[in-house]
């Protein structure tokens, strides 16, 4: 008996080097943020003989997996692991057993039949070293809503670890797969991709308002090209400016701005500010060069823009009331479409080099630029994620214009969109 | 006598009964006739104007063989017959090149001609620049392109500008020659 349990003890701690090797290699891996939190995420219990409820169960398994395997938060532990130890007994759970497999954090999900709706899901998080409940949620829902439960559950165990929630956030884009350039939003992960316009003219470069409500977007109506709001959800649409051509909305991380281009002036594109709601517009940069592509510092004092006041587009960083302009990008001579991360230290832009566009971020922290894409493509209009951890942007990669995510350092690229050309995206925060 | 003063009285009855009669008829029928007289002068004043408009037309007619003509066709069917060429772009720039010269001062000689017609002038882009910059490109193409209108005598306030940036090319090959035709500026009626 002795010898077995030494030999059990023996293949643990092998096991426990495996680990810990594997976890240094991605320590080393991600070179810039903190290691990622080993999380263990085994099968979801079904108290319910029914069919239906166990598959349920195996798809938001499935899906919170994907959320936490793609959040670079945490890195979930490998399925074989379970294996080795004592399977999961909810009421009584050896903790003991997950420490030795290098689990610091342990969902725990549980499935049942619901009287009212199609089911009851309840998520418990435990830190397995001091085998303690850190919190639980309850979820009634509706099969239609089970993507929805998964996103959520998934941003409450963001939220611990004081992170932004990005599962539940939206992209809006511009898609012609129905023929005409409409507007669409879809799920952070490609799912749920929904038309919102429906109407025979060009709608272009929408951007979610802070609260991710609403919708800022230019409709090529008759001779103009006005900026208007929109409420995908009550449908209601409002002007902000109808004469002119208007374009690339952004609205300030507090929520009170909202910057865009208007070449109502001299037909020529110059940058204006307004408040969120359209009203109060006025001019902030005055010269006969192009300037656009404002994009909001996340504490909303500062904007980027793209201008080509010194020959060629370059990156520039002014004060939200137009002053104080300094340029920021060197080297290279055509450069556009900025996009502020949410940590406030890294801009990301567009820059081409022989007539490929590939992303590149400045580290104004370090001045050090990063060169994020390398293809042959054109790789365009970034936008962060809301915890800064991902990119989104248009790519002619594959032949036809079509949506893609990328990490901060360059991995996990992933491809969302296929039908179409999808292109000019915008996360919600 | 007293039969005859009777009979006198009877008849100067008579008489005068159907004088007043008459006389009634006869003061009835002057009325309808001053009306009638009343209608049929601006009948008769009509007339004339009828003739007036007869007239009209023949003078009219040879108008009609050039701008009455094409003026009398909705904005649909003269955008359809295209009478002003579209100018072509260097890369990355908005000046009017030399080759585009001529063509704009065709364009300028036909709106000219046609005094009252209203055009918008839409600049667009190649694929090769990022959706932003081309969208204020396209307008510096547009607004030099009605710049150069305006230089030539023709009414800033009969045109419009509107940049599209690059997403409406009308050549969708990826080379030298697509991308020449899709860097331009056109010209579309919008109202006579």
């Amino acid at each position: 008996m002795k010898i077995k349990r030494y030999a059990i003890c023996l293949c643990l701690v092998m096991f426990a080097g495996i680990i810990l090797y594997s976890q240094q290699e991605v320590v080393i891996s991600i070179k810039d943020g903190m290691p990622a939190i080993p999380l263990a995420l085994p099968e979801f219990i079904t108290q319910s003989p029914s069919p239906e409820i166990r598959a349920f169960g195996k798809e938001l398994h499935q899906i919170i997996a994907g959320d936490l395997d793609y959040s670079r938060v945490f890195q979930l532990l490998p399925k074989s692991y379970y294996s080795y130890i004592r399977p999961l007994n909810p009421k009584n759970i050896f903790f003991k057993d997950w420490q030795s497999i290098q689990a610091t954090l342990l969902l725990v999900g549980i499935l049942s039949e619901s009287e009212q709706k199609d089911f009851l899901f309840e998520g418990k998080i435990y830190d397995v070293k001091s085998g303690r409940f850190i919190f639980g949620k309850r979820y009634q829902s509706a099969k239609s809503l089970l993507r929805l439960v998964a996103h959520k559950m998934a941003d409450e165990i963001m939220k611990i670890y004081g992170e932004r929630p990005i599962f539940t956030s939206k992209i809006v884009f511009i898609s012609d797969r129905d023929g005409n350039d409409e507007l669409y939003m879809m799920d952070y992960d490609g799912h749920n991709q929904t038309r919102l316009t429906f109407n025979k003219i060009i709608d272009y470069m929408p951007a979610w308002t802070t609260e991710g409500e609403k919708i800022a977007y230019t409709s090529y109506r008759g001779t103009e090209a006005g900026l208007y709001i929109y409420n995908p959800y009550e449908g209601t649409r409002k002007e902000v400016m109808s004469t002119g051509t208007n374009y690339a909305p952004s609205f300030s991380p507090d929520g009170k701005k909202l910057a865009f281009c208007s070449t109502i002036e001299e037909g020529n594109s110059e940058i204006y500010v307004a408040n969120s709601d359209g009203t109060d517009i006025r001019r902030i940069t005055f010269n006969n060069a192009i300037d656009t592509s404002p994009a909001w510092s996340p504490n909303s004092r500062e904007i980027a823009f793209t201008s080509d006041r010194g020959g060629t587009p370059q990156i520039y960083i002014m004060d939200a009331e137009g002053s104080n302009v300094r340029r920021v990008s060197f080297g290279g001579s055509y450069h556009d479409a900025p996009a502020w991360s949410p940590t406030g230290d890294r801009i990301i832009y567009v820059s081409r080099v022989d007539q490929i566009f590939d992303l590149y971020v400045l580290n104004l922290r370090t001045n050090k630029i990063i060169k994020l894409t390398e293809s042959t493509a054109r790789n365009e209009s970034p936008c962060w994620s809301p915890d800064g951890r991902h990119i989104i942007f248009s790519s002619n990669l594959n032949g036809t214009i079509q949506l893609y995510t990328i990490d901060y350092d360059g991995r996990n690229l992933k491809r969302l969109t296929s039908r179409g050309n999808n292109k000019l995206p915008d996360w919600s925060r | 006598m007293k039969k005859l003063t009777i009979y006198s009285l009877a008849f100067l009855l008579v008489f005068s009964f159907i004088v007043s009669c008459k006389k009634k008829v006869e003061e009835a029928p002057p009325p309808p006739p001053i009306e009638p007289v009343e209608q049929e002068e601006p009948v008769v004043e009509e007339q004339p104007v009828v003739e007036v408009v007869e007239e009209e037309p023949v003078v009219e007619e040879p108008e009609l063989t050039e701008e009455e003509i094409f003026l009398q066709k909705s904005i649909d069917e003269m955008n359809a017959e295209v009478h002003m060429d579209m100018i072509h772009f260097d890369f990355d720039k908005y000046f009017i090149r030399d080759d585009a010269k001529p063509v704009l001062e065709a364009n300028a000689e036909w709106l000219n001609k046609f005094g009252t017609i209203k055009v918008l002038i839409e600049g667009h882009c190649d694929e090769r620049g990022t959706e932003e910059y081309n969208l204020a490109l396209g307008e510096k193409r547009a607004k030099s392109t009605m710049d150069y209108l305006v230089s030539l005598g023709i009414s800033a306030d009969r045109i419009k500008i509107l940049s599209k940036g690059k997403s409406e090319p009308i050549d969708l090959e990826h080379n030298e020659d697509a991308w020449q035709k899709n860097r331009r500026s056109q010209f579309k009626i919008i109202g006579k």
